[in-house]
């Protein structure tokens, strides 16, 4: 044993050789497996947005995998939350503006970092830059989710022929412990729900958790979101098979279910994709009543 | 006390003998967490010995160079890397189980087995038998979670590994599961039950009151 181990340069020798190896260790671990990462969550991302739109794990292998069947069916876009434009040059315009130069912006847009870039419209003004989200007031922000982006992945799936099968929004609300970040699938009459998945949520495992049950999930299909252009759809206590704007809650999960109600109502609303939905009604008239009977008969009651 | 000791010994003693849970009563924060299912019970458990048995083995190769005044801080930074890589190869090879675990991974930290090994095991003792030592612990960790994990995931969600063991009536079946066996605290009654049982097996494990 080194008589000297606790003196003072051998302390310092010790701490800083360590810290070197240790920082070189963790390092190599977390930039060599970054892209194997990264395409994980994107993965993930992919794989929620083909469940809630109704595909099932065997057609997604026949498909040939997630990220074919992806590229093949659905078309990815940017609106302009605001607007509900298609908007992927200013979208393009406003990252760079932020420091994030994006060579496929469709693809590579990320909003949850948009969201959280906290880069709104006071940053916007004092940088004279076009702001990438928007701080919402304590009123306004009934999702609890504080900072909305300006820009927002629409994904459109196509069926074979072409025409619009189903609408899939970005959502997120705040449940009781966390952010619960989701995808909503709508027909494309825009009224009726096709869908609902939670990708992270961390809501307590067996009562508000129970958000990513399948059973549960499944109640959400063929519910009605609006009445008279407002958010109806809601969650609520008791057997709800017979309210086409009521979802069943959660036992044991108020607060959860509430958070998932005030998520609806404020991205189905005008502040979230409202304005993209009045545009594409008005745009494509589409047979929405035939739809909605249909859907009706369907919907076990 | 362990020069003498064999690997066989090293590596058993801790599951039944000297269990750092149901014995020394170390580690039970995680243990109540990650137990709500098998899954992620032998996910952590896995990362668990990995870290004790490597942090473990990197303490004891260093022990002689350790000044005495900042160990507890380099016994911290070893654990730390350790943790830190475990969780990041979670993430890229086990993208699921890395979600549910969540934050639990980045707590093995803070778990104490994994110091109160590092501090009163691999700082005496050579590099081989603090590495098995290590998994020794880890593996005495790993039982519990597997025992507790299996009654929970069991009685609460009717499964095991994921897989539907009892019907439950929300799926069109028989069994109304137990609520509270998805709630921390039921992982309390289990290690109660299962010390109660292992110390009328070993009456030597009784304290004396």
């Amino acid at each position: 044993m080194p008589h000297n181990k606790d003196s003072l340069p051998n302390t310092l020798i010790v701490a800083t050789v360590l810290c070197l190896v240790c920082s070189t260790l963790v390092s190599v671990a977390a930039v060599g497996l970054k892209s194997i990462k990264d395409r994980n969550i994107l993965l993930d991302r992919k794989s929620n947005i083909l469940a809630v739109a109704g595909f099932e794990s065997d057609q997604i292998k026949s498909a040939g995998g997630i990220d074919e069947l992806f590229k093949s069916r659905f078309d990815a876009r940017i609106i302009d939350l605001a607007t509900g434009n298609d908007a992927v040059d200013q979208c393009k315009a406003a990252m760079e503006g932020a420091g994030k130069v994006l060579d496929d912006v469709v693809g590579d847009y990320d909003q949850l970092w948009a969201s959280k870039s906290k880069k709104d419209q006071d940053w916007g003004k004092k940088n004279d830059k076009e702001p990438i989200c928007l701080r919402l007031e304590k009123k306004a922000d009934i999702a609890g989710i504080k900072y909305r982006e300006n820009f927002s992945h629409v994904f459109i799936l196509k069926s074979e022929s072409g025409a619009v099968d189903k609408y899939v929004f970005p959502v997120r609300g705040m449940g009781l412990w966390s952010m619960m970040r989701g995808y909503l699938a709508v027909e494309p009459d825009l009224q009726t729900v096709a869908g609902l998945t939670f990708y992270e949520q961390g809501e307590t495992p067996g009562l508000g958790g129970e958000i990513v049950n399948e059973q549960w999930k499944a109640k959400w299909t063929g519910k009605q979101i609006y009445s008279d252009g407002e958010v109806l759809l809601e969650v609520c206590k008791g057997d709800q098979t017979n309210n086409e704007y009521g979802v069943d809650a959660l036992s044991g999960a108020t607060i959860t279910s509430n958070g998932v109600t005030k998520m609806i109502d404020y991205w189905m609303g005008p502040d979230g994709f409202g304005p993209f939905i009045k545009r594409q009604k008005t745009e494509a008239p589409s047979s929405a009543s035939t739809l909605k009977a249909s859907k009706l008969g369907g919907n076990r009651g | 006390m362990a020069s003498k000791t064999s690997t066989k010994d090293l590596i058993f003693d801790p599951v039944f003998n000297n269990n750092p849970i149901a014995l020394q009563i170390l580690g039970i924060c995680s243990a109540l967490a990650v137990t709500t299912k098998l899954s992620t019970s032998l996910t952590m458990s896995i990362a668990v010995v990995v870290v004790t048995a490597c942090s473990g083995a990197a303490v004891a190769m260093i022990r002689n160079l350790i000044p005495g005044s900042i160990r507890i801080i380099v016994q911290m930074t070893i654990i730390a890397s350790l943790v830190i890589i475990v969780d990041q190869i979670l993430k890229a090879f086990a993208f699921q189980l890395s979600k549910e675990l969540a934050v639990f991974v980045g707590l093995i930290i803070t778990n104490c087995i994994v110091m109160g090994r590092a501090e009163g095991f691999a700082m005496q003792n050579s590099v081989k038998d603090s590495f098995y030592d290590g998994i020794g612990n880890g593996l005495g960790y790993g039982l519990i979670l597997m025992i507790v994990g299996f009654f929970r995931e069991l009685f609460g969600s009717g499964k095991l590994f994921g897989v539907t063991v009892l019907d439950k009536v929300s799926d069109g079946g028989w069994y109304e599961p137990n609520g509270m066996m998805l709630l921390p605290p039921s992982a309390f009654f289990i290690i109660g039950i299962f010390i109660w049982v292992v110390r009328t097996w070993k009456p030597e494990q009784v304290e004396e009151a």
